[in-house]
């Protein structure tokens, strides 16, 4: 799950992460993320893990960095909300 | 209109003047095709290269006054010329040409630097004073006409456009990186900004007095939005806006030879032309950019609008290849980075605006900086109650400024409420309205290699603008859009840098003063502002076609990277060689060429906004560079203008 998370927003961003941009930055701050790429985002993650988000959840500061994104979509997992590329 | 240049003590041989004068002058002969002239001064060169609009026999530059002490070159008009003439005269002055020009060298004889505040237009002009050797040198308040400056020597140099600095022996070029991360980041230059190092833009609404090797800026207006009209009802204020646009529109007629109009297929070109309709004697001309990619084609609206007048339509068609084919020769003529390729269709469209025979045009920019057109107003406008708003009022209140997102589901609304949570609460100080904006230019920035803080520069101009702390949220957005988007991309880049390029003028009536002073007091007053321009719209809704007036505004934009991938130019190498980037030291070659990767090989749909723009603002930095920098040949012929006048007055 990590890696299809950290390659799909590699790819989208034009970015990598490593020493000097960690996992933790955060992608609207750093100007990565846009209103656009956002929206991509959140529909490869649910396309991708077979759950949908809220619309709570989607405006509660969840999606902001790798690390969270990624925390977020276990606990999401974990509740079963299982699809077709549930882990 | 016309291209000025010069020197002033420069370190540049006595010899040499009238060579390095005529070279200048050579090198910006498209803005004034019909006459170059220039004076010689112990020291200091002069010269204009002038489109010949008032007064065509008699106005003939560098002017001078009759004792031969100043001598003017001037680039613009003033529209108001023929009030401050009159009050001139009734001071005693006498008038030897019905020309503009000697009505502003008078009006700076008689008034000083007080006159300046007084002239209603587009201009820039030097102006030296012999007996004292000081040289003056002015900008308009809006930043219609350009004026660029390089210290050189004991001296500096100036010219209309920064490519009269290339026939200078010695001048070197260099692009900065830390005003390129700004560029990029702000999507325009700040006001004294122009990417390359040492050479500056002289701020709008400013002179400069150079006396020596000392220079003193003096700001002489300010952008303040003070409501000085008294208007007590809608009603009133509809009558004002009839009337003071009708006025502008009327002096922006005055013109010795045909005025024609850009029309967009928007409400501000149409009321532009409502009114000049009226107020002409002649049937208008009418010129237009139509796309065939339907995404971004308004020739519907604009094909009405010209009907309704009855004018003679020129309309323009621009293909995805017209704009790959064009756009080194619009990158050269702009010398600035840009944002979108939308300033190629405006070089296409000027030079069939002067194969038709028009050399002035009006246009409709202006309208939405001053009667709030954008969507960021409106969205500032939200984001500032956003906190104390509940997620029903959000939704209703996100639903009504993006009507179209109906189209996409509710799942697209809350990703925007997302956003919108994200940007609720000010982080940049002073730059609250931009925030959006600023955070996808850091997308661009990241182009750049060593340029520190994109938004340090920007940051500190607002902290040094008088008066900017007690401007409301929106006022603070249209103090922002004045002075980086209008001045540094819409009048330049894709305004008068394009028209010139061709030896076209172009007016902007909703850049009157009184009109800019009447948005101030009537904007916001009878409505919250979530429907933009909609006095505007009220005023005229009578004479404007349903289809115009009821439109939704549509950011007039062009195609952008898929364009290139689509044609694979063969400059294109700048980006894709490696070799090639290698000469540009400043940029992220990693970025580079993700960024290229990613705009070649991806289909456009999946190229989001802030990746178009990147890598439209790299072509351009690309291409600037080549042609700049490294000296490469310019992509256009020069233009030649006939010599008209030199005076030399230097002892033999």
């Amino acid at each position: 799950m990590s890696d299809k998370i950290r390659d799909y927003i590699e790819q989208q961003f034009l970015i990598q992460f490593d020493e000097d941009f960690p996992e933790n930055t955060d992608l609207f701050k750093e100007g990565v993320m846009d209103s656009f790429g956002y929206v991509q985002l959140c529909r490869f993650l649910e396309k991708e893990f077979g759950f949908r988000f809220t619309e709570q959840e989607m405006t509660g500061n969840i999606l902001t960095s790798l690390s969270r994104i990624r925390a977020y979509v276990q606990q999401k997992t974990a509740q079963g909300a299982g699809g077709p590329g549930a882990i | 209109m016309c291209g000025i240049a010069g020197f002033h003590h420069a370190a540049l041989p006595g010899e040499d003047y009238p060579a390095l004068i005529q070279g200048m002058l050579g090198a910006i002969a498209h803005r004034g095709p019909d006459a170059t002239g220039h004076v010689l001064t112990p020291g200091s060169a002069l010269g204009s290269t002038r489109l010949a609009i008032i007064d065509i026999e008699a106005g003939v530059q560098p002017l001078s006054d009759p004792s031969g002490r100043y001598w003017l070159c001037y680039n613009g008009e003033i529209y108001n010329y023929l009030e401050l003439r009159a009050e001139l005269e009734a001071a005693g002055c006498s008038f030897q040409t019905h020309s503009d020009t000697e009505v502003l060298l008078q009006a700076w004889l008689h008034w000083g630097p007080d006159c300046l505040p007084r002239l209603n237009g587009g201009f820039a002009f030097a102006l030296l004073d012999r007996e004292s050797d000081e040289l003056i040198l002015a900008r308009d308040p809006w930043g219609k006409r350009p004026l660029f400056y390089a210290p050189h020597g004991q001296g500096l140099v100036f010219a209309s456009e920064m490519k009269a600095f290339l026939a200078l022996p010695g001048f070197s070029f260099e692009h900065d990186p830390e005003q390129l991360a700004s560029i990029v980041a702000v999507w325009t230059p700040l006001p004294e900004q122009t990417g390359f190092r040492h050479i500056h833009n002289l701020p709008v609404g400013s002179w400069m007095r150079v006396r020596g090797q000392e220079r003193r800026i003096t700001p002489y207006t300010q952008l303040d939005f003070q409501a000085r009209t008294r208007v007590d009802s809608e009603a009133e204020a509809l009558d004002l806006i009839r009337e003071r646009l009708r006025q502008s529109v009327a002096l922006r007629l005055r013109s010795d030879v045909e005025v024609g109009v850009y029309l967009s297929g928007g409400v501000d070109s149409a009321v532009v032309a409502l009114l000049a309709r009226e107020l002409s004697a002649h049937p208008l001309s009418t010129f237009s950019v139509e796309f065939a990619d339907p995404q971004y084609d308004e020739s519907a609206q604009q094909r009405e609008m010209a009907a309704l007048l009855g004018s003679r339509h020129h309309p323009l068609s621009i293909r995805h290849a017209d704009i790959v084919e064009h756009f080194p020769a619009a990158a050269w003529h702009a010398e600035i980075p840009a944002f979108r390729s939308a300033f190629v269709p405006m070089y296409l469209l000027s030079r069939q605006t002067r194969a038709a025979g028009i050399k002035v045009v009006l246009s409709g920019e202006g309208a939405d900086e001053a009667f709030l057109g954008y969507d960021l107003f409106k969205e500032t406008l939200l984001r500032r109650e956003w906190a104390a708003m509940d997620e029903q009022r959000r939704q209703a209140c996100l639903a009504r400024l993006y009507p179209h997102l109906g189209h996409y589901g509710s799942q697209d609304l809350a990703a925007l409420t997302g956003l919108y949570q994200q940007f609720a609460e000010e982080r940049l100080p002073g730059l609250f309205s931009h925030e959006l904006r600023f955070q996808n230019g850091r997308f661009s920035a990241r182009l750049i290699k060593g340029g520190g803080d994109p938004f340090q520069a920007v940051s500190a101009l607002v902290a040094a603008a008088p008066g900017y702390d007690a401007m409301s949220p929106v006022q603070r957005a249209q103090w922002l859009e004045f002075r980086t988007l209008l001045a540094g991309y819409l009048l330049s880049t894709q305004g008068e840098r394009m028209s010139l390029a061709h030896g076209v003028e172009n007016r902007c009536p909703f850049l009157d003063p009184a009109v800019v002073e009447l948005a101030a007091a009537v904007n916001l007053r009878f409505d919250d502002g979530m429907e933009e321009k909609r006095l505007l719209r009220q005023a005229f809704r009578e004479q404007l076609p349903d289809s115009i007036l009821h439109k939704r505004k549509f950011p007039y934009r062009a195609p952008d990277s898929a364009a290139f991938a689509d044609c694979r130019p063969d400059y294109l190498d700048a980006l894709l060689s490696a070799d090639e980037l290698a000469k540009i030291p400043f940029l992220d070659g990693k970025f580079v060429a993700a960024l290229s990767r990613k705009i070649m090989n991806t289909p456009a749909p999946e190229i989001s906004t802030k990746e178009n723009q990147a890598f439209i603002f790299l072509l351009s930095i690309a291409l600037q560079h080549r042609y700049f920098v490294q000296r490469a040949a310019p992509p256009v012929a020069p233009t030649v203008s006939p010599l008209g006048r030199a005076v030399d007055l230097r002892p033999r």
